[in-house]
């Protein structure tokens, strides 16, 4: 035990020496990571909002085929306009977010009494399309209610006859939820900073140490190699912890500020004390996973370089199950909470949202990553013991 | 027990992408307390990996070790204690500095902070480190480095001392000053074995002298029992003859 404690602090030592790789490894997070999600979400926020108030242009093909519907836009703060020459060029090119063609057969249509078709050209793989789109179809879907009513009322019938049924969406989501929603990008930054924060640290402690031929004086001092491997680790674990608690301080300033300001959707955002501290203890098994995984790497491969050749693969772990669940979206269950990333996920959303962790939660989320740790210690320890560990080239 | 280190016919084999390498092929000798024994041979003679079992970073395929009447094999803990160990590889940290590199060792061998110091001070003066121990070790001299790495090996005032290639890449002066510095080892009535390709060396140093070429011990003895072995009056030749060429040995 003893000697866990002389390795880890040594370690310490010796990186907190290195300032610049200090300042770097420990501030640039905590730096950009507000810049990032405030500056990004805002940006987000505010385009959508001059999206949907702004007056919109409409490029129209051959807009005199249906005058009325023309007029009714206008009524919409849409601004019909002259279509560009190649309006399908036009789309493809990005010009124009959205173009309403209005086809031939449209006057004779609508004279019959038979549903007119317009249709509505627009690039669905552009995200930035979908708002003005949008807008336009729900203008053209009230004009043609409204028409619809008053033919109805013609023929002497109560419009509501046409309408058996209608939904009206209730939103029950309460304020805390809709903040986690704005904050979706939290968790996945939260946990690649626990599991990689540390990264170079823990390399740099084995594959960089035998790298440096230090590795071989330290193995033939009487210190076991289990010790020496665990005050590494320690070491690395007590710096992935800072780190992470400093990320988490300059969100808390962040959204501080941003309060203070009023600016941008993160206002109502408050990160308590309580909730950091239930963020790190969640994320404390990632680190520890983190820092085993890459001590069982580095006591594998050859050498730094090897190393960090994983890290790029190591990168993505984290945001699969965020994809996953982008894709299929599944109620919380227990057995998330025993999927390593997943059940980080899955936790840091809910105190996210403020609703509360079960204990059974808990046990889970936290038994099932620090049985994770302890495996790839264990895994790590036997390569520890291997001859080839000591001897570089 | 006195300080005595006895290895009995040590295999060690490497697999190479040519077939499997004998490195080390049943080298047996012993080296006594208050003497230097000296492994001489080519490179790539199998020194480095004999003195690697030694101090328990490697497994004898086949052969025994006895430090001090321990077997490394079941207490590896026990014989890292009784041994000082400059290994081939020598790196410190350059971020602390030489005390700091020093007094580490001596916390992971367990001494108190006390002793640490008190041994510090007694190596500091005879090595001559006066001048550097308290700098940080970036931008150490080849000699600077090795003195450190000496200083460390032996914090915990170890009855047998064991050096891989000491001298190599120091300059004359320092390499003047660590003979002498290896012989005050010897008179303190401990155990020193050191492993070198340079054949003036062993000559200058060695009560005790283990030629070793491709894995195997050739020859055995004092500088004079050798000489009369070979036959020959000069030590040099009789190296040479011993050991079957010239490749890979230093004057």
């Amino acid at each position: 035990m003893n000697t866990v404690w002389v390795v880890a602090q040594k370690e310490l030592l010796d990186l907190f020496r290195d300032r610049r790789t200090l300042l770097l490894g420990l501030l640039l997070g905590p730096l950009l990571f507000p810049v990032f999600i405030l500056g990004v979400g805002g940006l987000a926020a505010q385009k959508a909002r001059t999206q949907l108030e702004k007056t919109l242009e409409l490029p129209v093909v051959h807009g005199e085929r249906a005058p009325n519907l023309l007029a009714f836009l206008r009524s919409q703060n849409i601004e019909p306009k002259p279509p560009p020459p190649d309006p399908e060029r036009a789309i493809r090119e990005q010009d124009h977010d959205v173009i309403l063609v209005i086809p031939e057969d449209y006057a004779e249509q609508w004279r019959a009494s038979r549903p007119a078709r317009v249709e509505l050209w627009h690039d669905a793989s552009r995200q930035d399309s979908q708002i003005p789109v949008e807008r336009v179809a729900k203008a053209v879907e009230s004009y043609a209610r409204q028409v619809g009513a008053l033919r109805l009322l013609l023929r002497g019938l109560d419009p509501a006859v046409a309408q058996p049924v209608f939904a009206v969406p209730r939103d029950l989501s309460t304020p805390e939820a809709r903040r986690g929603m704005i904050l979706a990008f939290l968790p996945y930054l939260l946990i690649l900073s626990a599991f990689l924060g540390g990264a170079y640290l823990v390399i740099d402690v084995t594959a960089g140490e035998r790298e440096r031929q230090s590795l071989e004086p330290l193995l033939a001092t009487p210190a076991s190699r289990e010790a020496i491997m665990s005050g590494k680790i320690a070491a690395a674990c007590a710096f992935g912890m800072l780190s992470l608690l400093l990320i988490l301080g300059s969100f808390k300033a962040s959204f501080w500020i941003a309060r203070s300001l009023d600016a941008g959707p993160f206002g109502a955002v408050d990160v308590s004390w309580l909730a950091i501290a239930k963020l790190l203890l969640i994320l404390f098994p990632m680190v520890l996973i983190g820092t085993t995984l890459l001590t069982l790497i580095s006591a594998s491969v050859k050498s730094v370089k090897e190393a960090q050749s994983y890290m790029s693969v190591l990168m993505l772990l984290p945001i699969i199950p965020t994809i996953v669940l982008l894709i299929h979206p599944v109620k919380n269950q227990l057995w998330m909470f025993a999927v390593p990333f997943l059940a980080q996920n899955q936790a840091i959303m809910n105190v996210l949202r403020g609703e509360p962790l079960s204990l059974a939660e808990w046990g889970v989320c936290l038994g099932s990553g620090l049985a994770l740790g302890a495996l790839f210690w264990l895994l790590a320890a036997r390569l520890y013991h291997r001859e080839q560990l000591a001897i570089s080239a | 027990m006195g300080a005595v280190i006895e290895a009995r016919g040590l295999v060690k084999t490497f697999k190479s992408r040519k077939g499997v390498v004998r490195a080390v092929d049943g080298v047996s000798f012993r080296a006594e307390q208050g003497q230097i024994t000296g492994l001489l041979g080519p490179n790539g003679a199998g020194k480095t990996t004999t003195l690697r079992m030694l101090y328990t970073l490697m497994r004898p395929e086949a052969g025994s070790i006895l430090v001090d009447g321990l077997d490394p094999a079941r207490e590896p803990e026990k014989v890292r204690a009784r041994l000082g160990v400059l290994p081939d590889a020598r790196g410190i940290y350059k971020r602390l500095t030489a005390r700091e590199n020093i007094a580490y060792f001596g916390r992971l061998h367990g001494l108190d902070e006390g002793t640490i110091a008190k041994r510090i001070a007694i190596l500091v003066e005879k090595l001559g480190m006066e001048d550097f121990i308290d700098r940080l070790g970036e931008g150490y001299s080849q000699g600077q480095r090795t003195k450190t790495a000496i200083a460390r090996a032996l914090i915990h005032d170890p009855p047998n001392v064991i050096l891989d290639e000491p001298t190599n890449g120091l300059d004359v002066m320092t390499t003047r000053s660590l003979r002498d510095f290896l012989r005050s080892l010897r008179a303190e009535g401990r155990c020193v074995i050191l492993s070198t390709h340079i054949m003036q060396e062993v000559a200058l140093l060695c009560d005790h002298i283990v030629i070793i070429a491709k894995g195997q011990v050739v020859a055995e003895g004092s500088a004079e029992e050798l000489r009369a072995q070979a036959g020959c009056e000069n030590l040099e030749d009789a190296f040479v003859r011993l050991i079957g060429s010239a490749e890979g040995l230093s004057a």
